[in-house]
């Protein structure tokens, strides 16, 4: 198969990925107790006014009724109006997915950053001071619950010191940077001390290849010998890692995005299921699959250009 | 509303409930002047749905939709009774079935436009139509309503209703233009709704000119708006308030205590003190209806078709007796609460006041409990919204205090609608509850605590043919002196029979930087900011 045959047969799977996903959460948000209406009322509103408002809201038809109706729409670019917020879909999730893509990509730049100068630290070192004391510290990172990790921040960068502004979302651009700051931070704690972890043991386990043997029997120099063989062949594994982790990047996003009140997907994704909003949790989730099967189609890529044999 | 008289009743208010602070009140008279403009932040936490008074169904709606939308009569800052609002008179006759109100000259609409009787007879047709949302049957009793251009609207009556002038100050029935609001895109009337909420218009203080949903949403003051302060200066003091969105508590607290945010409302109770210590801030504790309850389901079977020992009246009043009302306000509330008197608060009209009912007594409540039959104790479940602190405080307190008379407690964590399905559906044994009350009158409450064919009281199975009845006598008894007597009766059989256990009800906590007063939250929950200087 050609790369190009490769990629496209690639593309293709995300598909049928994707039906399954909208038919699993159209149906599994309908099996949670409970409608939009009874979010809304709570205990207020006697029963005819549920039902009248259940009726208005076409959440008295049958399941089936109600999945051909949102099929039609997804066919036609239709996701519906939100059921609580009142507005389109679309409009609500425009406004907000920009806002967690902005946070988990700082996240994940912060990650990196991180991780991999240290990585290679550590693993030149390994076992000796450098590498313990950089262990140590990734592995409270990794070990400390995020929503905690966010409220030392702001307490400490925040409230304290005043370097940063506590939560909340700008209007310029420079602004959303300075505001996601430590939220991103936060999120990108844990993702790099995973990535730091595997990263590290992936260049201990090349490092005494045959390979880098050789070339060091060659007699190249030691940065050709690091770049060329051993971080090509050790980035393999740690940017499938990383792929996969994007998906638990977006999980961690609801926590954050919370703590700091940043008005991102994630958050509107609780909000949505709390509130029963069927529109909302289906489309965010469908919104959410493409992110997710494209952040794993990039790393295929990725991997393609780093490891000649894979799409052969 | 002159503010020499609003100072009174605030001070009032303060002196009674020991609650608002007495100083920052008396000082917003003398700012009035003082400071105008300038930009209000106000960290919620969470965001407005919808901003239709009709549609509408939630406080976090409600409570800021006054600023934008008013209605004809207004609450009292008590909560307790009605005053002028865009109507400035109305007279009863033909044996109160008929209303006519007088409207305020010169009132505006954000839009610039005159405010028409015709908008009145619009604005209330859509809030009682029978087809919109869930509150026509707070103006159930208007047969038809007639508009007598410019400035008289004469409501006839089905029968005498006591509850339509607080009806007239309830948030659904505000007053909306009718040719914009007709002119907005959409057949049905939820769609014009919707689409006409994107930019209300409205007589209020202030206009909403920009909303990202679950970021931020700016009001800036209406210049068209009629109210004036004491110094004969037009209202609203502000310029403009920003509401930011903040669900996280920790966080609003933070972003408070940063200067960031001007005040926030919702403080956790266990948090009052530090704000209370904080020199830069103030904190504010507005007298509530909020109360604070268990209901007790009253039915001989459970949903499941187990036996059901809280169907005998000595099990509910032994539970009543069992539970320390006192520790449980001390451990959740950090001793803000007060004991209830009744099931509804004291700050709804009509409350009888006789002191806190079911005090603490342990050896009377195992004696109920062995009359019953019931001497080894039994087990229960109750169910909870998840992750409720407050919640899980009273109830982990309830589960100890109810072992003493022998009665294992198993908690029910579920989330939000899961708990509101299960409740309409009748299928639970006990459940923790809250309540606010919308209208400054005690029959909503009544009707879905008391009033059986309402709402089964509170889905609890619990009837009195008695108590129905007289409710449903108060309904049209226009002598308050007898609406008093039943209320009276009602509430002390109600008491005796407890469907419900009787906790606590709960101010309003609300907090801001030491700058900023002439803030008024009334009991009923309405956030008002047209004399807020900061």
């Amino acid at each position: 198969m050609s790369r190009g045959a490769w990629l496209i047969s690639r593309l293709l799977q995300i598909v049928p990925t994707f039906l399954l996903i909208g038919l699993a959460v159209f149906v599994l948000a309908r099996l949670l107790p409970g409608n939009a209406v009874m979010a809304m009322l709570g205990d207020r509103g006697t029963d005819e006014a549920v039902e009248r408002m259940s009726h208005a809201l076409g959440l008295d038809q049958s399941i089936f009724v109600q999945l051909v109706g949102f099929l039609e729409g997804v066919m036609s670019g239709r996701l519906g109006d939100s059921l609580a917020f009142r507005i389109p879909v679309t409009r609500l999730i425009g406004e907000r997915l920009p806002v967690t893509m902005m946070l988990t990509g700082m996240a994940t730049l912060f990650a990196l950053l991180a991780a991999v100068p240290l990585a290679f630290v550590a693993a030149l070192n390994a076992n000796r001071w450098p590498d313990l004391v950089i262990r140590g510290i990734f592995q409270v990172g990794l070990s400390s619950p995020i929503f905690y990790v966010g409220l030392v921040l702001l307490t400490v960068f925040a409230a304290w010191l005043r370097w940063f502004p506590v939560g909340g979302y700008g209007d310029t651009l420079w602004e959303r940077v300075y505001h996601l700051f430590l939220p991103a931070m936060t999120l990108g704690l844990s993702f790099a001390a995973i990535v730091m972890r595997n990263l590290r043991a992936s260049i201990l386990g090349v490092i005494h290849a045959e390979y880098v043997d050789f070339a060091r029997a060659k007699g190249l120099r030691a940065r050709v010998i690091l770049t060329r063989h051993v971080m090509r062949n050790a980035l393999i594994a740690t940017v499938t890692l990383v792929g996969l982790q994007i998906g638990s990047l977006l999980g961690g996003a609801v926590i954050t995005e919370t703590v700091f009140a940043v008005p991102g997907v994630g958050r509107l994704m609780v909000d949505s299921i709390f509130a029963r909003d069927y529109p909302v949790i289906q489309a965010l989730t469908l919104v959410l699959a493409v992110f997710v099967s494209l952040a794993f189609l990039v790393t295929d890529i990725v991997q393609m250009w780093l490891d000649p044999r894979v799409g052969r | 509303m002159q503010h020499k008289t609003m100072l009174t009743r605030r001070t009032m208010l303060a002196a009674t409930a020991g609650l608002a602070s007495f100083a920052t009140l008396t000082k917003s008279g003398a700012a009035d002047a003082a400071t105008r403009g300038g930009k209000l932040i106000y960290a919620r936490y969470a965001d407005s749905l919808l901003l239709d008074p009709v549609f509408t169904d939630a406080n976090v709606d409600i409570w800021v939709s006054s600023s934008i939308y008013e209605t004809l009569l207004f609450p009292t800052d008590d909560g307790k009774d009605v005053k002028p609002g865009l109507a400035t008179a109305w007279a009863l006759s033909d044996g109160g079935k008929t209303l006519t109100l007088t409207l305020r000259q010169g009132v505006m609409f954000s839009n610039g436009a005159v405010m028409r009787a015709s908008d009145v007879k619009f604005s209330l047709d859509r809030a009682r139509n029978p087809k919109n949302g869930a509150w026509p049957d707070m103006v159930g009793s208007i047969d038809s309503i007639e508009a007598v251009e410019p400035a008289t609207v004469v409501l006839k009556l089905k029968h005498p209703d006591p509850t339509l002038l607080p009806a007239l100050a309830m948030f659904n029935t505000g007053i909306l233009p009718e040719g914009p609001y007709m002119a907005a895109p959409g057949e049905k009337d939820e769609d014009k709704a919707k689409a006409f909420a994107e930019h209300p218009i409205g007589t209020g203080p202030f206009m909403m000119t920009a909303w990202q949903r679950g970021q931020k949403m700016t009001f800036v003051r209406n210049p068209h708006y009629w109210g004036k302060a004491a110094d004969g200066q037009p209202l609203p003091l502000l310029d403009e308030i920003e509401f930011q969105i903040i669900p996280e508590d920790a966080t609003r607290l933070l972003k408070l205590k940063a200067g960031e945010v001007d005040g926030t409302e919702f403080v956790p109770y266990s948090r009052v003190k530090e704000m209370q210590a904080d020199a830069n801030l103030r904190m504010e504790l507005w007298p509530s209806t909020r109360v604070t309850y268990v209901i007790l389901m009253c039915k001989d079977k459970l949903k499941a078709g187990a036996d059901n020992p809280l169907s005998n009246k000595k099990v509910r009043q032994a539970l009543n007796y069992a539970a320390n009302k006192e520790a449980i306000i001390a451990i959740t509330t950090l001793g803000l609460g007060k004991p209830l008197q009744s099931f509804m608060s004291s700050a709804t009209p009509l409350n009888i006041m006789g002191g806190p009912v079911y005090p603490y007594n342990l050896a009377k409540a195992k004696a109920l409990m062995a009359e019953a039959g019931f001497a080894g104790g039994f087990e229960a479940s109750v169910m909870m919204v998840a992750g409720n602190q407050d919640s899980t405080n009273n109830l982990t307190a309830l589960q100890q205090m109810w072992a003493q008379i022998g009665v294992k407690l198993k908690i029910e964590q579920l989330d939000n609608p899961t708990n509101v399905a299960r409740y309409r559906a009748e299928d639970f044994q006990m459940r923790h509850g809250g309540w606010t009350d919308d209208i400054a009158d005690p029959s909503e409450i009544t009707s879905y605590f008391a009033h059986y064919p309402s709402v089964h009281s509170l889905h609890s199975g619990w009837e009195n043919k008695k108590v129905s009845a007289l409710y449903l006598a108060s309904q049209e008894e226009v002598d308050q002196t007898k609406r008093r007597a039943q209320y009276k009766e009602l509430q002390e059989i109600y008491i005796d029979e407890a469907p419900i256990l009787f906790l606590y009800e709960t101010p309003y906590p609300v907090v801001w930087r030491k700058a900023v007063t002439g803030f008024v939250q009334i009991p009923l929950g309405n956030n008002l900011f047209e004399r807020t200087i900061k």
